[in-house]
């Protein structure tokens, strides 16, 4: 069991030295960026919009009703749904939402290539095929995602202050008050740096996890599986120590 | 030409193919043919790179398989062509993006050298008008014919077909052989075709390499192959019907 994670392990990293090979010809490459971005994260807009509208608003009222106490400036609900939204809900959460979606595209799609020899017929014409194939959509995945992050986060304001201004749970004036008072520009700079980070993970395990998939169409529908299990765990494992490092 | 002395290829301690020694020539249809499990795809993976032999040599041309370094094995492949048992089509291409694929990779032509040499070999394979659709909009010998250009699209000097006709009707099925065999013959390509289907084999096998259990036991010709003495090799022809009539003079 260790012996074959270890092994895992290793062969995710002579994986990335592959993917990471110098593309055959620039041209192709920044054609499939630009199909990989349309795919993977222009695609993922009307998601991250959704729920980060709900949530936003779903927050000011959570926060509101826990801070119904006349001595707290109502402002500091803005304030802590903005921290909220900054911190964690835009890049960790949006992040385990994208591992869902984008892992599991990525996986089914590169491991149904696999099972049907695509992939061997690249590798026959000479094609480094986890460069043509992976690595438009990682580059494209972490350069990109910290645009999702900043959607969200604007998104989620905006979900919040529709709460307000509809249901009056807080004075508006408040909320706007709220979420511009104690600015700290790190913080963005740490969210889009975890969105990133987790992107990256997501697209290079499930391309991973597909790439190296097994025994047919339940074999591609495992692979797809694992890849978010994996991904998810160590989104939050990686939360962890990239806040612990950055933020203490 | 392609040279295999003394292959030998096994799986956790099962040898899986066992002194292979053959000569593949160019101009020529060889076979290679031999029931399901017999080893038949583990030589043509051993020969087109896909596995590594345990030991024994494959030669192309005078060049030494083992010895090449990665970027010539690289070059070495862009050399071969190959016809995939499930053709093996781009799913996120078209057909015409299909048989360009390599050339853009390869090749510094303009994309409409590119589109007219696609083409070409499109008009070769009897693909005509179908270049905007994607392959699961083709039948299953209209995907065979694309692969089969999308291989012949850099000029090969070497062909592999791994069951060509599998999953095709008996009439697409000798399509399929007699344009191998017309490509072959037109572009001096040497073939190979990896099947179980007598059809095919009594069609376009110049050359024939019987495999049973691991070892090549029979090589001969489609003429020579209905006369053979040879128990496993006449047990595996007479299965198929059209074939036991002739030996029996039906």
């Amino acid at each position: 069991m260790i012996k074959k994670f270890l092994e895992s392990i290793g062969e995710y990293f002579l994986f990335l030295k592959m993917v990471f090979r110098k593309p055959e010809k620039w041209k192709i490459f920044w054609r499939q960026l630009v199909v990989e971005s349309d795919k993977l994260i222009l695609s993922s807009i009307l998601l991250v919009g959704v729920i980060s509208l709900f949530i936003g608003g779903v927050l000011v009222i959570q926060t509101a009703s826990n801070l119904e106490n006349p001595i707290i400036d109502k402002m500091y609900i803005g304030y802590m749904v903005r921290e909220s939204l900054i911190l964690e809900f835009c890049s960790t959460m949006i992040a385990l939402i994208l591992a869902g979606k984008m892992g599991s595209n990525i996986s089914s799609e590169i491991g149904s290539m696999r099972i049907t020899e695509q992939i061997d017929a690249m590798e026959m014409m000479g094609v480094n095929s986890a460069g043509f194939l992976v690595l438009p959509k990682l580059v494209a995945t972490t350069v990109l995602s910290p645009l999702l992050m900043l959607l969200s986060l604007a998104l989620g304001l905006v979900g919040g202050w529709i709460v307000v201004e509809s249901t009056y749970i807080i004075p508006p004036p408040s909320y706007i008050t709220g979420i511009k008072a104690f600015y700290n520009g790190f913080y963005i700079f740490y969210s889009c740096f975890k969105m990133s980070l987790f992107c990256f993970m997501i697209s290079s395990i499930a391309a991973f996890n597909g790439y190296y998939a097994k025994g047919g169409s339940l074999g591609v529908g495992q692979s797809s599986t694992r890849s978010i299990v994996i991904t998810s765990i160590l989104i939050l494992l990686a939360d962890l120590i990239v806040t612990q490092l950055m933020l203490y | 030409m392609i040279k295999v002395e003394h292959l030998y290829k096994g799986f956790d301690g099962t040898p899986v193919l066992k002194d292979i020694s053959v000569t593949y020539e160019p101009g020529k249809c060889n076979m290679i043919i031999g029931a399901s499990g017999s080893g038949k795809t583990v030589l043509l993976k051993n020969l087109i790179g896909l596995m590594e032999p345990d030991s024994g040599d494959i030669y192309y041309g005078d060049r030494r398989m083992s010895e090449l370094t990665s970027r010539e094995k690289m070059k070495l492949r862009q050399r071969i062509g190959i016809l995939f048992q499930g053709s093996a089509l781009f799913d996120f291409a078209t057909v015409i993006e299909n048989v360009m694929f390599p050339m853009e990779f390869f090749t510094d032509w303009s994309p409409a050298q590119r589109r007219e040499r696609a083409q070409y070999c499109l008009e070769k394979v009897n693909v005509i008008g179908s270049d905007d659709k994607y392959p699961n909009e083709l039948s299953g010998g209209m995907q065979k014919r694309v692969g089969i250009a999308r291989a012949i699209a850099l000029n090969p000097e070497f062909l592999f077909c791994d069951e060509p006709n599998s999953g095709l009707d008996p009439y697409t099925s000798i399509l399929i052989d007699r344009l191998i065999s017309d490509l072959t013959k037109e572009f001096n390509m040497t073939t190979v075709v990896n099947t179980h289907d007598m059809n095919s084999i009594l069609e376009i096998g110049d050359k024939i390499g019987f495999i049973h259990q691991g070892t090549l036991l029979w090589q001969g010709d489609r003429h020579s192959i209905l006369e053979t003495d040879c128990r496993e090799l006449r047990d595996f022809v007479c299965a198929n019907t059209l074939a036991r009539n002739i030996i029996e003079g039906r």
